[in-house]
């Protein structure tokens, strides 16, 4: 059936006609065809900021100060104005348009770090229901660092990092929680940090802990447990006590206990998952001479690299459970890790289970992957509803075509299963839910943006976004940078796009790699 | 050196495996000799070991040093280690068989035999060693001592409080034993 496709003719047909039960969301995006951010103004005058992102729901734009201090949180409003002759449009936008305050009102101002510190300016997670945010400082990396009291070797270490809970409303910091002489990844695209729901998991690298925070509705960040030395929460305690009741004996006190200086063991979740990967072998075979021959080579050979494993990232697949990546020390501080062998462990922090664990060849992971993706994106089970509409291959025909084709073209299949899995575990709060990067909506080069928050390297052409629909008609174009291009061909030029959840608004950076000021340009619906 | 090679001597006659070259002469041996002949025994007993192993038990070299092993052994049904998987590093000496194996608990155990650093007090690993034992008696001799701790004073136990537990209030040990089995060696 021919339709038609303009406002008009979809608000009448809204009227007219019922969708399809439960296509009542979908119908409604559609309108988001009709409504784009397709005019720019370039170069807006701008306070000097380095842009964080918009929150999932609309409510703020976050920002921190250039010199990594202060945080700087702002309200989008839309451009307002009014004027005497008949056609407004006719001169153009007013001269207010050119400022970003025009459609940013400051909400205030706070000083996150102190002396010493500076704002991880890649870190920021919201945690929706409660308009709370979470925020990172920390001082300078130390390489060399000695691996003292149960650090491992070859970590750096930050002397101090903290975690600011703050009420995002009015700027109040609620809680925090310090670091001292650990690491911590904050980049975005490091995997050390996670939010589902209440609860934060952060990977402390240099001591092999997943610490478990929840955050309570009184804006306290509690303990809830840390996994790796021990995997209950009273595991210790426990120890402890019991050690000090059967050496009452001999001595009298616990103080000797406390030092012990290494101890010889095997950490709590290491010897869940060697007790996993045993088992495993030794249930696959029944034949006791088959059995210990396998166990030769897949157990024993490898012992000591399992062992040696470390916590890479962490993600919750629901509440009680973690999809922890492991690999060895090297692979865990490279950025690009690819090279590197990593294992996949799903692991209930409720009952202390492995529940299975993968090589990052597996095929079997990886085609859990390729049909339940969004099951490995799940940040939490009561986020807002279009933070569903983030486009995967399991929600998305088109992504998934793209994937297929991808899929056939690579050339080793296992090198294919590697590069994909890379991606897991997933990365928090990392992709916009805009309704422009719906691909049932809009097709856009992926290479040039993408709904996952990353720099790109600007490229010299305005992004073109056409309508999924129809005939992929050009819908809106987006360029960042000045204008009229620059001349100077010789600078790398990067750039970062901020989308607006639910408007028709974004915001591009471009930046030179010298440190010239930024070029912002606001993108949004005249 | 000389009762060195008479021992070799005789085990290699009764075992089949042997250092040869060290037995002409009388002269000392030259080392690499000597770790050859003690490569030798840990192969031959590592291949007896996987066409017979002991109930509950494995072992078997981690990586490819032949003188560093792993062993695994599963809690014995009945006991309080039930259902428990616990590992021990093996690491035997240049001169083995003449020496005996040191073996280390590298999973926590609720033990009056394992002290709080993972080591273990077995009398044929001590005073008791004798170069006719092999793996799989030591193996068989650690299993025995989840499902038979040896607590009284006259043992010398490593931890005296459990043995005393063990003794005094054999349920409460026992349930104390679950417990850590449950939390440390699952």
């Amino acid at each position: 059936m021919f339709r038609r496709n303009n406002v008009t003719a979809r608000i009448f047909e809204r009227q007219m006609s019922n969708p399809a039960p439960g296509t009542s969301v979908h119908r409604a995006r559609r309108f988001y065809e009709n409504i784009v951010p397709s005019h720019t103004i370039y170069d807006i005058e701008c306070p000097d900021l380095l842009f964080r992102k918009f929150t999932d729901d609309g409510q703020y734009l976050v920002t921190f100060s250039r010199n990594h201090q202060d945080l700087i949180v702002y309200r989008p409003t839309w451009l307002s104005f009014s004027c005497k002759v008949k056609d407004c449009y006719a001169d153009g936008l007013p001269n207010k348009a050119n400022k970003f305050e025009s459609f940013f009102t400051q909400l205030y101002s706070v000083t996150l770090a102190s002396t010493g510190e500076f704002i991880c300016k890649d870190f920021f997670l919201y945690i929706e229901g409660k308009q709370f945010g979470i925020f990172a400082t920390s001082t300078a990396q130390i390489h060399d660092a000695p691996a003292v009291g149960g650090a491992i070797q070859g970590v750096p270490s930050i002397e101090k990092i903290t975690f600011h809970l703050l009420r995002l409303e009015d700027g109040v910091i609620l809680d925090e929680r310090v670091f001292c002489n650990d690491y911590v990844h904050l980049a975005h695209s490091m995997g050390g940090v996670f939010l589902y729901d209440d609860l934060l998991a952060i990977v402390s690298l240099r001591y092999q802990r997943i610490h478990i925070l929840q955050i309570r509705d009184s804006g306290n960040l509690v303990d809830v447990r840390a996994i790796g030395k021990y995997c209950h929460e009273d595991d210790e305690l426990f120890l402890n006590s019991s050690v000090q009741v059967s050496s009452n004996h001999i001595e009298n006190g616990s103080q000797h206990i406390e030092h012990i200086p290494e101890t010889p063991f095997l950490s709590g979740l290491k010897q869940r998952l060697l007790s996993f990967i045993f088992r495993g072998i030794w249930n696959e075979e029944d034949d006791p001479n088959l059995r210990m021959q396998c166990l030769k080579k897949k157990f024993y050979f490898h012992f000591q690299d399992y062992v040696d494993l470390i916590i890479w990232k962490v993600q919750f697949l629901d509440r009680h459970h973690l999809l922890i990546k492991f690999g060895s020390v090297d692979g865990g501080m490279a950025r690009n890790a690819d090279n590197h062998p990593a294992f996949f462990a799903v692991y209930n922090m409720e009952t202390a289970e492995i529940i299975s664990f993968y090589q990052n060849t597996a095929e079997e992971l990886y085609s859990l992957f390729e049909l339940f993706c969004d099951h490995f994106h799940s940040s939490s089970k009561n986020s807002s509803l279009y933070m569903n509409f983030i486009s995967s291959h399991s929600n998305n025909i088109h992504a998934l075509e793209q994937l297929r084709s991808n899929k056939n073209k690579a050339t080793s299949f296992p090198q294919f299963v590697k590069k994909m899995l890379v991606n897991l575990p997933f990365n928090c709060q990392s992709q916009s839910p805009s309704p422009y990067f719906d691909q049932s909506l809009f097709r856009y080069d992926e290479k040039l943006i993408s709904a996952t928050d990353r720099h790109r390297q600007s490229a010299e052409h305005p992004i073109k976004f056409s309508s999924r629909r129809q005939h992929n008609i050009l819908k809106f174009k987006i360029k960042p940078g000045p204008e009229a291009g620059t001349s100077d061909c010789r600078n790398k030029k990067i750039c970062s796009f901020l989308f607006h959840p639910v408007l028709p608004l974004a915001i591009s950076i471009q930046q030179t790699l010298f440190f010239q000021p930024a070029v912002v340009n606001i993108h949004f619906r005249r | 050196m000389m009762s060195n090679s008479m021992m070799t001597m005789t085990l290699g006659g009764g075992g089949g495996g042997g250092g040869r070259g060290g037995v002409g002469g009388g002269r000392s041996w030259p080392s690499t000799t000597s770790v050859s002949a003690s490569g030798k025994r840990i192969q031959k007993e590592m291949s007896e070991l996987s066409i017979d192993p002991p109930p509950d038990c494995s072992a078997s070299p981690k990586g490819d040093s032949l003188y560093h092993w792993v062993a695994t052994i599963f809690g014995p049904p009945g006991t309080p280690y039930e259902g428990g998987i616990f590992f021990l590093d093996i690491a035997f000496p240049i001169d083995y068989p003449f020496k005996p194996p040191k073996v280390l608990f590298k999973t926590r155990i609720y033990h009056c035999n394992v002290d709080s650093a993972g080591n273990v007090s077995l009398d044929i690993l001590k005073d008791g060693w004798s170069p006719a034992l092999t793996i799989s008696k030591v193996l068989l001799a650690l299993r025995s001592i989840f499902t038979n701790p040896a607590p009284s004073p006259a043992d010398k136990p490593l931890v005296p409080g459990i043995a005393h537990l063990y003794l005094a209030d054999r349920v409460k040990h026992d349930e104390l034993a679950a417990e850590w089995t449950l939390r440390f060696a699952r």
